[in-house]
């Protein structure tokens, strides 16, 4: 008796082929969200590199290494505003034309501008 | 009666105030200091710019721009610079204006006076041309000869802190250099007074030697020996 209980209570093994069942719409949807969106550009590293070299070799003195110290200068604030801009845009949504990297935003934009059609 | 009659009106006048000053409270924003919302514009009192605008034809933009007012020590004097202002403010100690603006006084009264000294010293007329007698150019070389071209940040990378090598904003280059001559000032002996080892300092400094100017140096010595840090940096 209490065999064929275990019996019926057991599950048969798996036949081949398994039967697919579609839990969720097998499709993107077309939005995505903003999760994980980690920017981390380093500007000037060149520059700054530069001006390491041209200070060492003159023994950091400023005046001999004029000119790589405003190439820096002009760099850091260069991309202080282009960096600030670019924010604005991104917060906004914005599309930048040539911009290869987007923001959630941005993508959303663009996703609503060209939505997937199944 | 009456008495009753006058407490209701207590009452009523104490609820009154106490509306008032919840509607003062509503208007004022209370996280920040200032009473100006913040679309308001900084004045501009210098009269050279004023000039320079009238020129340009650029006042008749702020004409309608609601603007600030002045500061209490924003005029348009010629002996006014805002640069030694900001010093006069980072020497002040609880708010003693006073002893700060006339320290700065002093510090300027000896530099002229250990220059002037240094040009009647002098045998020959190229070495009295080259040496400068306005104490105010020589506080604007000081300050701009101590300004650090870059900094050193912590930043924590896999549980170890770097320290990085970053660009430096025009505004904290120049507290960190009046910050470190305020400093250097006040490293003497008991007997000389601030105001004279200052004037010493800001010579040195113009001179582009000097205590400031080594520790300028220092600073960067240091990011240059962390230079292979400079891409941990996040901005």
């Amino acid at each position: 008796m209490r065999l064929a209980t275990l019996l019926l209570a057991a599950r048969s093994p798996q036949k081949e082929p398994v039967p697919f069942k579609e839990r969720l719409p097998l499709k993107l949807k077309s939005r995505v969200s903003g999760r994980g969106m980690n920017t981390t550009e380093v500007f000037c590293i060149h520059e700054m590199s530069v001006l390491f070299a041209c200070l060492k070799t003159n023994e950091f003195s400023q005046k001999l290494c004029s000119n790589e110290i405003e190439n820096f200068q002009k760099c850091y604030s260069s991309s202080l505003t282009m960096r600030e801009g670019r924010k604005e845009k991104e917060a906004k949504g914005i599309l930048i034309p040539g911009e290869k990297k987007l923001s959630h935003k941005q993508v959303n934009t663009l996703l609503r501008q060209f939505p997937q059609f199944v | 009666m009456a008495s009753l009659k006058c407490i209701r009106n207590k009452i009523q006048s104490a609820f009154i105030l106490y509306s008032n000053a919840n509607a003062c409270k509503l208007t004022v924003p209370h996280k920040m200091m200032s009473q100006y919302p913040s679309y308001y514009i900084s004045p501009i009192y210098n009269k050279d710019i004023q000039s320079a605008m009238t020129k340009a034809g650029e006042t008749q933009k702020l004409a309608h721009i609601p603007t600030r007012a002045a500061l209490i020590d924003q005029t348009c004097s010629l002996t006014h610079d805002p640069e030694v202002s900001l010093m006069i403010n980072y020497i002040m100690k609880d708010g003693n204006k006073i002893l700060a603006r006339s320290l700065m006084e002093k510090t300027f009264e000896n530099i002229k006076r250990i220059q002037i000294q240094k040009y009647h010293k002098c045998e020959t007329e190229e070495d009295r041309a080259a040496i400068i007698l306005n104490p105010r150019i020589i506080f604007h070389e000081a300050v701009d000869n101590c300004k650090p071209l870059m900094y050193l940040t912590p930043i924590k990378r896999g549980g170890v802190k770097y320290q990085v090598p970053v660009p430096i904003s025009d505004k904290r280059a120049q507290f960190l250099s009046m910050k470190w001559l305020i400093t250097a000032a006040k490293e003497k002996d008991s007997t000389v007074r601030f105001a004279y080892q200052l004037a010493l300092e800001l010579i040195d400094a113009a001179n582009n030697t000097g205590r400031v100017v080594k520790k300028k140096q220092d600073l960067h010595k240091q990011c240059e020996a962390n230079r292979a840090y400079a891409h941990y940096r996040w901005s």
